[in-house]
């Protein structure tokens, strides 16, 4: 079988799925121009967060990486800037570090004078720019344009049993047509750390997993006695479900273990550290490039990402999950080809086809703290 | 007696504002509770990413912010978006209806259509703000309000204009029999032995010590210098060179008067007269922890001109310098530059901010409520997981 899909190549040879000017505020005190800029202009969405201000070392790094990814993300045609004037995360420092392979602005509210300047001003950029993103058509790609992410949310042994299997088989169809993916991992990476450590084979990127669970041992500290922490033990069941859930990254080579706010710069399969909070994860996903988010779950999720579609599986169950919000039940039907069937699925949602949530129009951005504000 | 006019809530308590808002206890739910706020007219939406995956000190102290915001005096009534998994939704709606307020909780979950949660939302928003527009205003003391104090993008002018006059006024509302709270711990370094020694007694001016030396140790065991990050780039080029000069002129705001108590975030303070509350410099952090502490209006000055409000609180703007008020008036509401060219002593303009204060507890538009400038975020303490 022949795969593609239809999408909007760019200029570095990666492709989107949507076509949306972003609007992007680099601190909260922004966020109510570029909310209003986005009411205004159609076309355009909306990255608000409450960051931005009066934050240190790889606090404020994480920021400004997730907004220079965000912005620099294949499903956004344009990017605009908007800051207040006088904040730590400056727009020129975020200017600087998104590459120029698509029209970017920066403007200031202190700069203008006043929101309202700064909000007539957006609207005159993005709308001509939202009219050059309708220009373009969408067109027919290979898959290795795309980067696609997948994330796991309040998995059952039952829903794990019945969708990991399947999805770690479309993942290794990706890697296989050059489709860069990343699995997000949060409670599972540590004790499951050992059986996936075996298919890495580059030594930093080995390193970066067993750093990247150590920080998972915060999970399971037990009560500090006299000075000294212990750490609980694993049990059993946790092992296994860590186990079964890891099935979902197939059985290819892992290429990469992704930092915070880092993107894939090598193909094929990657994981990545995300956290149990659904929003930030999509966004860490959306900012490391992803076009595309997979999420399974037991239960569906209330909100997708701004910036790219999710798409939701679920397993057949005899507690309702949120149908309104399911794209695709896996069904304990032997006659289904499900791996086929969800490629084919993505492949439609990727030309263009919405999602669940898409068409409910929920979809969020937010970016996780790594330590306190100051 | 100075007086104005507010709600009498269940609780005792007087707002000065009569919102109606609803509030998500899970970021995941953030965007649906935008949704549903935009399909009733009046309704505030109050977001935020808290509530999920949260080290247990982070737990606490964003529980309270909600309480504070949810059963604020400001907030006629407030409905809840939950997801009915593990979050804290139901102690917190238990806790704000035994204190009488009007609140609901809808569940999102399994066995929810979200068409039908978003119908009934829709219901209870309606009714609330039917009920709310019957309610009406009545005569209160002035030792009634509470007054945050904050400070925001702040210059060289912002410790000689704009934080004396707001000190003036603070000592004037004290005097008074009403309560004003500093905030900002971070703009608290390098002048803590000032503040201590007005403490009410030992105790007190103790623990504000305390606190202090703990913000400084949080940053340092972390690896980090609070002086990288303040003062910030827009203070540097408004004219400030150090951390310790800013806050100088930050804990100017807090004038003259005997400090009566240290509270925590989102904490309501005991005490009437002038209290500290331990918040971060981030001033929308501070600002939602100070308004979830009780403070009615907050005062925030402002140098290089900052637009940000609070959802449920009026923010009065006060601005450092003439130069500012011409060039961005549409966020400010008080131009304290008057002390540097018109002639006007501080003790003046701290009386122009009291008139003001009285102006907008009887319900005089802000700047910031204008624009709707209604930014909230939680303090967080520790990373996500």
């Amino acid at each position: 079988m022949e795969y593609y899909f239809e999408g909007y190549p760019r200029s570095n040879g990666v492709a989107g799925t949507r076509n949306y000017v972003g609007i992007v505020s680099s601190v909260i005190c922004s966020s109510a121009v570029v909310r209003e800029i986005s009411e205004k202009v159609q076309g355009t969405v909306p990255f608000v967060h409450a960051n931005g201000c009066a934050q240190l070392g790889d606090d404020l790094v994480l920021t400004k990486n997730m907004l220079v990814g965000v912005a620099s993300n294949p499903n956004i045609h344009s990017a605009l800037i908007v800051g207040l004037g006088c904040e730590t995360n400056q727009v020129s420092g975020l200017l600087k570090n998104i590459p120029k392979i698509k029209s970017i602005k920066g403007i200031g509210i202190q700069q203008l004078a006043g929101g309202e300047n700064t909000i007539q001003k957006g609207i005159d950029i993005t709308e001509k720019w939202v009219a050059e993103a309708k220009e373009q058509q969408r067109e027919k790609l290979p898959l290795s344009s795309l980067t696609i992410g997948v994330l796991g949310v309040e998995l059952d042994n039952d829903t794990l049993l019945a969708t990991a299997p399947i999805i770690g088989k479309v993942v290794d169809k990706w890697t296989a047509e050059g489709v860069k993916v990343i699995v997000g991992m949060s409670k599972t990476l540590e004790p499951a750390g050992e059986v996936l450590a075996k298919r890495i084979s580059d030594t930093a990127e080995l390193e970066a997993l067993v750093k990247s669970s150590e920080g998972m041992k915060r999970l399971r500290w037990d009560d500090t006695k006299n000075g000294s922490t212990t750490f609980k033990e694993f049990t059993v069941e946790q092992t296994q479900l860590a186990l079964l859930e890891s099935k979902m990254t197939g059985e290819k080579t892992i290429n990469g273990i992704l930092n915070y706010g880092e993107a894939p710069d090598k193909d094929g399969l990657h994981l990545m550290k995300t956290s149990s909070n659904v929003v930030e994860s999509l966004s860490k996903m959306a900012s490391a490039g992803c076009s595309a988010v997979v999420i399974v779950s037991s239960r569906g999720v209330l909100t997708g990402s701004i910036a790219l579609p999710c798409i939701t599986i679920t397993s057949e169950s005899d507690e309702n999950a949120f149908d309104e919000l399911v794209d695709y039940t896996i069904t304990k039907s032997e006659s289904t080809n499900h791996v086929e069937s969800i490629m084919k699925m993505i492949q439609e949602v990727c030309s263009g086809k919405q999602t669940k949530l898409e068409e409910l129009d929920l979809g969020e951005f937010s970016i996780p703290h790594l330590g306190t504000t100051y | 007696m100075k007086t104005f006019k507010g709600y009498r809530r269940a609780d005792g308590s007087i707002g000065v504002r009569n919102h109606v808002i609803i509030i998500n206890a899970a970021g995941e739910l953030a965007s649906l509770t935008k949704k549903i706020a935009q399909m009733v007219p009046g309704v505030i939406p109050v977001v935020h990413q808290a509530g999920q995956s949260h080290s247990q000190e982070d737990v606490e102290q964003t529980k309270k912010a909600i309480i504070g915001t949810a059963g604020h005096a400001n907030v006629s009534a407030a409905l809840f978006l939950g997801m009915g998994l593990d979050d804290s939704t139901n102690e917190i709606v238990e806790v704000l209806k035994m204190r009488g307020h009007s609140v609901h909780c809808i569940h999102l979950n399994k066995s929810t259509l979200i068409s039908e949660a978003i119908k009934e939302s829709k219901l209870w928003l309606e009714q609330a703000l039917e009920k709310s527009k019957k309610e009406q205003r009545v005569t209160a003391d002035i030792k009634e309000l509470i007054i945050g104090l904050e400070c925001g993008g702040s210059d060289a002018w912002s410790g000689i204009t704009a934080n004396p006059a707001i000190g003036s006024f603070s000592d004037a509302i004290v005097k008074d029999g009403g309560t004003s709270i500093l905030a900002e711990t971070t703009e608290a370094v390098g002048t803590e032995h000032i503040l201590a020694r007005r403490a009410i007694n030992e105790t007190v001016g103790q623990r504000f010590l305390d606190i202090v030396k703990r913000y400084e140790e949080r940053a340092r065991a972390a690896g980090e210098d609070i002086r990288v990050a303040n003062p910030s780039p827009g203070n540097k080029t408004g004219g400030i060179t150090t951390l310790e000069e800013k806050s100088l002129g930050c804990i100017k705001k807090g004038g003259n008067s005997t400090l009566m108590e240290v509270i925590d975030y989102a904490h309501r303070p005991k005490e009437k007269g002038f209290i500290f509350m331990d918040t971060p410099g981030y001033d929308v952090e501070s600002v939602s922890g100070l308004v979830a502490g009780g403070a009615q209006i907050v005062l925030f000055s402002t140098g290089k001109g900052s637009p940000t409000g609070s959802p449920i609180a009026p923010v009065i703007k006060i601005g450092t310098n003439t130069n500012l008020f011409k060039n961005m008036p549409e966020h400010i509401d008080v131009n304290t530059g008057k002390i540097m060219d018109s002639n006007y002593s501080i003790e003046d303009s701290g009386e122009e901010i009291y008139r003001k204060v009285i102006d907008v507890a009887n319900g005089e538009v802000t700047a910031s409520e204008k624009h709707k400038n209604q930014e909230f975020s939680i303090w967080r303490l520790a990373e996500t997981m």
